[in-house]
């Protein structure tokens, strides 16, 4: 029996180093670069770093990142000018697009198809509405000299608070030595990634012996007249708090997943959005990738070509001009 | 419990750890103990079906014992042998049958014109594994009828041959006269034994977590919009199914082999690679073994077997495979499957081939197969492969129409994987398992039979990357015949 259980537990381990070898040979983890909070208060991407970021068991999405001197992923960097023409991208995870080589991006797209135009992307994943209006005044020198803003909302999970405050608990959730050991074993970063940790850890937590029957119920997302209110009291509140400037800041929103008593009140306050939902419907190929909702390629450059289609035929009104 | 849970992987060590380091020494507390782990086992699904296994329990138990007491006098001991059969099938038919009796009664009648609104047809849940472990339990009344074994009085032991876990949900369905000696005796520990269960467990994760649920929402897709699929697709479609009930089923088979083994028990085999099978006879000697055997000690044999004419040998064949159909499932394409197989085995046996298999493999004295062995194969798996459309549809008429789609769109289309994974992935993968199987094809109880220690390790690696590259938290992870 000791000897049955020495073996067992040798193997075990010896099996565990073997795939941990594996796992880094064929690059199956995926990386995530450090996080920080700037001196603004503003979170982002610590600079300078390199990596690939991997989704799917078999690397089926395989790509690369390139942090940039301002924090955010993008191949360019980000100096705008008076004489140039720059559009900001702002957005969560959708925008800071770790599922595309960085210079394929949803803004390379958009400068390729507009051909004279330099497009930031500001995009870090998890922000929310408050992130992105805190950004857009705390770098408010760089903002006055950028022609055109887009922000990128998801409604369904960006207007839950009307105050910015900086996530902390997050970055030091982060940095805790759970993760850092997590980050450093990489058959445990890959087996997270897979989901393959997740029923040890709804068993820690309990919610393995929780009814999973509303699980099944997926897709049906339906947010209450009480959220929606809310919702639109935080907008509200962001918008007296940092300002919107109508003249240059559109919305990018899936109409499918906004409610419409927030579009009345863009129509009727003058705020513009850019709805994406028709040409995503018109689409007859996946938009999105095989792993998560994020879009695929597909889906890029059909944002890009809403967003491009959109800055070659809007009217600038006398107002802001 | 599903064998592939989280929950399982804490029970079994636990189970394991107290069955020998705290009850070692005294059998009768250990049988105890399996069974209080066996009823938690099964419990943990729904505890309220307990009391069918116990009550099945009861009853054989009792009524082997009158058996035995009645052995000179036949029409008593049959009678009593009557008893557990009335009880068991009884129990089997309402929970699995009433229904379909009931709703065929009904399409009957429609058939003739006229309408009836069935007020019959109830709500019922079928227990998990009823089907395994009432033969299970039959099988006992049946060998002290046939004087084959002696009734035991340790109701302890026979309470926990009936529910021993690790085959209680799925098979193998054992004989007592296996199992039971086996309970009733004082098991020991052995290295061998356990390490070799281990690795059985671990071959039996790979056949179902990689093979099968990788497969299972190729086949579901395929035969969930089958009339939007052109020929290619759907021949695809049932060979992809032939593999993923067969990693399915005997991945189960080889977990609860495994672990009855790190428990000190040997279950039979069920499955000694059917796939490469040279005729449909063949087949059957080698794919659910457990089942097959069965029928043919307490039905076929008891029927007349082949000692009888031709013409009733054949009709013995035929209600062999007609009701192992009807036992898969309270469905006609279960009994069309059955009735096809019959088809299938009954020319074998006229040209007296049925048995010609049934001591060596393919590829007996070479490495590789003859030409003629492989035609062999590939034809025995073209037929079993189509008797599965009628297995793996929900109706006959999907059934038929499953076939006339292949037949009158008989077009070549790459298939696209349902949620756009790469189909190059599980071609591969199905490549590396066959010829892997073949390699092993003698021994299906130790699948790692290879002396270099290296060549081993190297193995279990792979095979433990490859439950990993193929993971996928959304498919539904029972297995196929526990709707059985």
């Amino acid at each position: 029996m000791k000897k049955f259980l020495i073996k067992t537990a040798l193997y075990t381990v010896l099996i565990l180093i073997a795939l941990e070898l594996l796992v880094r040979a064929l690059h199956l983890y995926t990386e995530d670069p450090p996080r920080f909070i700037d001196e603004y208060g503003v979170e982002k991407r610590v600079p300078g770093h390199n990596g690939y970021a991997v989704t799917g068991n078999r690397n089926q999405n395989f790509s690369e990142f390139n942090i940039n001197s301002s924090g955010f992923n993008s191949y360019r960097e980000y100096t705008p000018t008076k004489e140039d023409f720059e559009i900001a991208l702002i957005g969560d995870s959708f925008i800071e697009g770790f599922h595309q080589d960085y210079d394929e991006s949803t803004g390379k797209k958009i400068e390729i198809a507009l051909d004279t135009v330099e497009v930031y992307e500001y995009g870090y994943a998890g922000y929310d509405l408050a992130n992105q209006m805190h950004l857009i005044n705390a770098y408010q020198d760089q903002f006055e000299l950028i022609d055109e803003i887009i922000i990128y909302l998801n409604y369904e999970s960006d207007l839950n608070r009307g105050v910015y405050e900086p996530n902390k608990q997050r970055i030091a959730m982060l940095r805790s030595t759970v993760f850092k050991i997590r980050d450093n074993i990489k058959l445990l970063a890959y087996g997270s990634k897979i989901g393959i940790v997740d029923p040890i850890k709804n068993l820690i937590t309990g919610k393995a012996f929780q009814d999973t029957e509303q699980g099944y119920e997926t897709n049906k997302i339906e947010i209450p007249e009480r959220k929606e209110k809310e919702y639109l009291e935080n907008f509200k509140s962001l918008v007296s708090l940092y300002g919107f400037d109508k003249c240059k800041t559109t919305i990018l929103l899936d109409s499918r997943k906004t409610s419409e008593s927030f579009l009345e009140y863009c129509d009727e306050n003058n705020i513009k959005y850019l709805d994406f939902a028709p040409t995503f419907e018109s689409s007859k190929k996946p938009v999105t990738l095989i792993y998560d909702h994020h879009w695929n390629n597909h889906g890029r450059e059909l944002i890009a070509s809403v967003i491009s289609n959109y800055m070659m035929s809007r009217e600038v009104s006398q107002d802001c001009q | 419990m599903l064998f592939n849970s989280i929950e399982f992987l804490i029970f079994l060590p636990i189970v394991f750890l107290l069955y020998w380091f705290v009850f070692k020494n005294n059998t009768k507390i250990q049988n105890v103990f399996i069974i209080f782990a066996s009823y938690l086992f099964y419990g943990w699904w729904d505890w309220r079906f307990l009391l069918l296994i116990f009550l099945s329990t009861l009853v054989d138990f009792f009524v082997g014992q009158k058996i035995y007491q009645h052995l000179d006098e036949k029409k008593k001991a049959r009678y009593w042998l009557w008893v557990s059969m009335a009880f068991n099938i009884g129990m089997l038919g309402f929970f699995k049958y009433s229904n379909f009796f009931v709703d065929s009664f009904i399409d009957m009648f429609h058939a003739f014109g006229y309408d009836i609104k069935s007020t019959w047809t109830l709500r019922i849940i079928l227990p998990v594994g009823i089907s395994f472990y009432t033969f299970q339990t039959m099988s006992y009344s049946f060998d002290i009828y046939y004087k084959k074994l002696k009734p035991t009085q340790n109701f302890i032991a026979f309470t926990a041959f009936v529910s021993f876990f690790p085959q209680l949900v799925a098979g193998p369905i054992e004989r007592a006269s296996n199992l039971l000696s086996q309970i009733t005796n004082k098991r020991t520990f052995s290295y061998d034994q356990a390490s070799s269960g281990l690795k059985l467990i671990l071959w039996g994760f790979f056949k179902k977590l990689v093979i099968a649920d990788a497969l299972a929402p190729i086949v579901d897709d395929i035969f969930a919009n089958y009339h939007t699929y052109p020929a290619s697709t759907l021949i695809l479609g049932v060979c992809l199914f032939s593999f993923q009930v067969y990693g399915d089923f005997s991945g189960y088979s080889d977990i609860a082999i495994g672990t009855a083994k790190l428990f000190g028990v040997e279950l039979m085999s069920n499955f000694k690679f059917p796939n490469f099978s040279r005729n449909v006879a063949e087949y059957w000697q080698r794919w659910h073994i457990s089942l097959s055997t069965w029928f043919r000690h307490y039905l076929y044999i008891p029927m007349g077997g082949s000692r009888v004419s031709q013409l009733r040998a054949v009709r013995n064949i035929a209600v062999i495979f007609l009701v192992s159909g009807f036992w898969h499932g309270a469905n006609w394409t279960f009994i069309f499957w059955g009735g096809l197989h019959a088809l299938f085995y009954i020319p074998v046996f006229l040209m007296g081939r049925n048995r010609m298999y049934a001591d060596n493999v393919v590829g007996e004295k070479t490495l590789l197969p003859t030409p003629v062995e492989i035609l062999q194969v590939l034809l025995t798996f073209v037929l079993v492969t189509f008797s599965r459309i009628f297995f793996r549809s929900p109706s006959l008429t999907d059934s038929f129409q499953y076939i006339n789609q292949i037949a009158s769109n008989f077009t070549y289309e790459a298939y696209v994987h349902p949620m756009g994974y790469r189909m190059i992935d599980f071609y591969i993968l199905l490549a590396l398992f066959i010829i892997y199987e073949y390699l092993i094809r003698r021994h299906e109880r130790e699948p790692f039979k290879f002396k270099s220690k290296i060549v081993r390790f190297f193995l279990y690696t792979v095979v433990v990357l490859a439950m990993l590259l193929f993971y996928d938290d959304g498919v539904n992870r029972s297995f196929i015949y526990f709707q059985f």
